[in-house]
């Protein structure tokens, strides 16, 4: 039995670092999507 | 160069060699040698993963990625956060629980000693190769532009770091990588101030900006869409990016020893874990700022005359020709261009009105006519060398147009970035042939000792490996594209194995073996006989795999029980 469970930084659980990831490559692609309509 | 550059040269290098030996202190042993003794935190795995990915190649070609072609270079990055977090869900978990050296080990433990052997002979190979013309593709610059030989400055770029990497392993790496991204950082965000600050007075960023987004040079975002509906061959857009980037960087980040080599050097799971998610945090905007300073490097030589072709050694070998004339014509032609498009440009930021803009667009064209019938002319006579010039934008500019001082700190950069990542290569090349063949095949019973001794030897072996392929590499237009192109052809097929070994636990060794082998062949014949784009590769490779040992395995399943 493991005595000593992983401690997770910041957050709960590993799953809320996965959406952060995700979450913030989604906002990246939006950006940059305007970023090339903005000065084509 | 200056006195200053090579001061500034000088001391960062050896600085860096002088901390690596610094460094070096750790067991004498295979666990202290390769991994660190799994004992780094999260952000020495971060720095240690971007490292070891962003060679000089990154920084020489990517800024000159962004000239020639615009900014969409940097959606090949884009399915690398997916891969992290997929890789923190499945495949970190499983390479620490078996507290293995290499990823290939485990293939062993799941299917059987073949498939492990071909896979680590795959990554050797195209390891090995790519690590060859990583020492070559900042060499063949840095001799180009400023003259050097190019046998001393491949024995120079591929050579000195072996000092540090055979002496101390794992844990020299990790620390001198470090330093080497701090100074690379540095230099590089004081040659994006640079360029802005080296435009005419009155001209800004945001019109820097305004300039290369009307030339095309900002098309971050593109979806690969023509007229005749999706292009296959189009390199890099949204999807490719997501979908054969994410593949891609699966493999890489999972089955290729030169990451998971970094990540195991982690103190525990949580560390891993971490330092990979923080990869997929700043990769991405990481590499758009080196692209953005490639758009920013392209608006520069809108106000600034612009060599037609930056690899002056090229034009200087076809000028003695029967071309000659003709390649001085058209530099004439060029120059003129430049002149009246300056002129354009200047009254077009101050009315702001679509004729101007019009006629600079026009110009523009004309020259980009005059600078692809100058590369037809260069490439019609069979001379040896790099016949791009995309590799040789930025540093041209560096050396042309930076003060004394930042040119030794940018020339410090080139061989800091490239030492990084091919003394992880080395490391890792090195911990794939005693592990998965010395220690398997060669002398199986070995001393703490004599595994240490051993390790280094073959760290030192690579080494020179890839300073003999730096000194015969040639011809492979960009360098950033030769080593992704390298390694697409063999990371599909591997990272099918490694699915396989993940997800489908009916599917045995002989089938996954089978279908590994076939795939890989059929892999080279489709990248050789079709103009496919090379991302697409990796996804064909991994479900090829997928697929065909599925019904291998279907086949041998049914001979079976027609037997008994």
């Amino acid at each position: 039995m493991n005595n000593n469970p992983e401690k997770i930084p910041v957050f709960k659980s590993w799953t809320h670092w996965y959406v952060l990831v995700i979450a913030f490559l989604i906002i990246l692609i939006l950006l940059f999507n305007s970023f090339t309509g903005f000065f084509a | 160069m200056s006195s200053l550059d090579w001061t500034i040269l000088i001391f960062a290098l050896t600085s860096i060699i002088l901390y690596g030996l610094y460094k070096s202190r750790t067991s004498k042993n295979l666990d202290g040698y390769f991994l660190s003794n799994r004992s780094m935190p999260w952000y020495l795995v971060l720095l240690s993963i971007m490292g070891t990915q962003a060679s000089a190649i990154t920084f020489l070609s990517a800024p000159g990625q962004a000239y020639t072609d615009g900014m969409r270079f940097v959606q090949y990055y884009f399915g690398l956060p997916l891969a992290m977090v997929l890789l923190c869900i499945s495949f970190v978990p499983i390479f620490h629980k078996l507290k293995v050296y290499t990823a290939y080990e485990y293939l062993e433990n799941r299917f059987d000693t073949k498939t492990r052997t071909f896979t680590s002979f795959l990554f050797l190979l195209q390891r090995g190769l790519s690590t060859g013309i990583s020492v070559y593709a900042p060499a063949i610059i840095l001799s180009s532009l400023l003259g050097w030989n190019i046998y001393w400055t491949n024995l120079f770029m591929g050579g000195l770091l072996i000092i540090y990497t055979v002496t101390g392993g794992a844990r020299a790496v990790a620390y001198t990588q470090q330093l080497q991204l701090v100074i690379i950082f540095a230099g590089m965000f004081m040659a994006a101030y640079m360029v802005v600050h080296l435009l005419p007075e009155g001209i800004g960023f945001v019109d820097a900006l305004k300039v290369s987004g009307k030339l095309g040079k900002l098309n971050v975002i593109t979806t690969g869409v023509n007229e005749n509906g999706f292009d296959w061959t189009d390199r890099y857009n949204i999807w490719s990016g997501i979908i054969g980037g994410f593949f891609l960087a699966l493999s890489y980040f999972g089955t290729d020893q030169s990451q998971v080599g970094r990540y195991l050097t982690a103190k525990d799971l949580t560390e891993s874990r971490l330092g990979l998610l923080m990869n997929g945090l700043v990769k991405v905007p990481m590499q758009f700022l080196i692209l953005l300073i490639g758009a920013l490097v392209f608006t520069f030589y809108q106000f600034n005359q612009a060599p037609v072709f930056f690899n002056q050694v090229q034009v200087n070998k076809v000028a003695k020709s029967s071309y000659g004339d003709s390649l001085k014509l058209m530099e004439q032609q060029y120059a003129q261009l430049s002149e009246q498009k300056k002129s354009v440009l200047t009254h077009w930021l101050k009315d702001n009105s679509e004729a101007s803009e019009q006629q600079f667009k026009s110009l523009h064209k004309q020259s980009e006519t005059i600078r692809d019938d100058f590369r037809k002319v260069l490439n019609k006579q069979n001379v040896s060398g790099d016949r791009s010039d995309a590799n040789y934008i930025f540093l041209r500019f560096v050396v042309d147009h930076l003060p004394h001082g930042m040119v030794g700190l940018l020339i410090a950069v080139i061989f800091l970035a490239s030492w990084g990542s091919i003394a992880a290569a080395l490391n890792s090349l090195a911990s794939c042939t005693v592990v998965d063949i010395h220690k398997k095949f060669i002398k199986k019973n070995c001393t703490e000792k004599q595994d240490y001794s051993t390790s280094r030897w073959y760290t030192f072996a690579w080494g020179i490996f890839s300073i003999i392929v730096a000194m015969f590499a040639t011809n492979m237009g960009s360098l950033i594209e030769a080593v992704n192109v390298l390694g697409s052809l063999f990371y599909g097929v591997i990272l099918g194995v490694f699915l396989v070994a993940f997800y489908l636990k009916n599917i045995k060794g002989d089938a996954v073996f089978a279908s590994a082998v076939i795939v890989e062949i059929g892999i080279i014949i489709l990248f050789w006989k079709s103009s496919i784009g090379f991302l697409w590769l990796n996804l064909v490779g991994a479900l090829g795999v997928i697929v065909l040992a599925w019904l291998i395995q279907l086949i041998i399943g049914q001979k079976v029980k027609r037997a008994n």
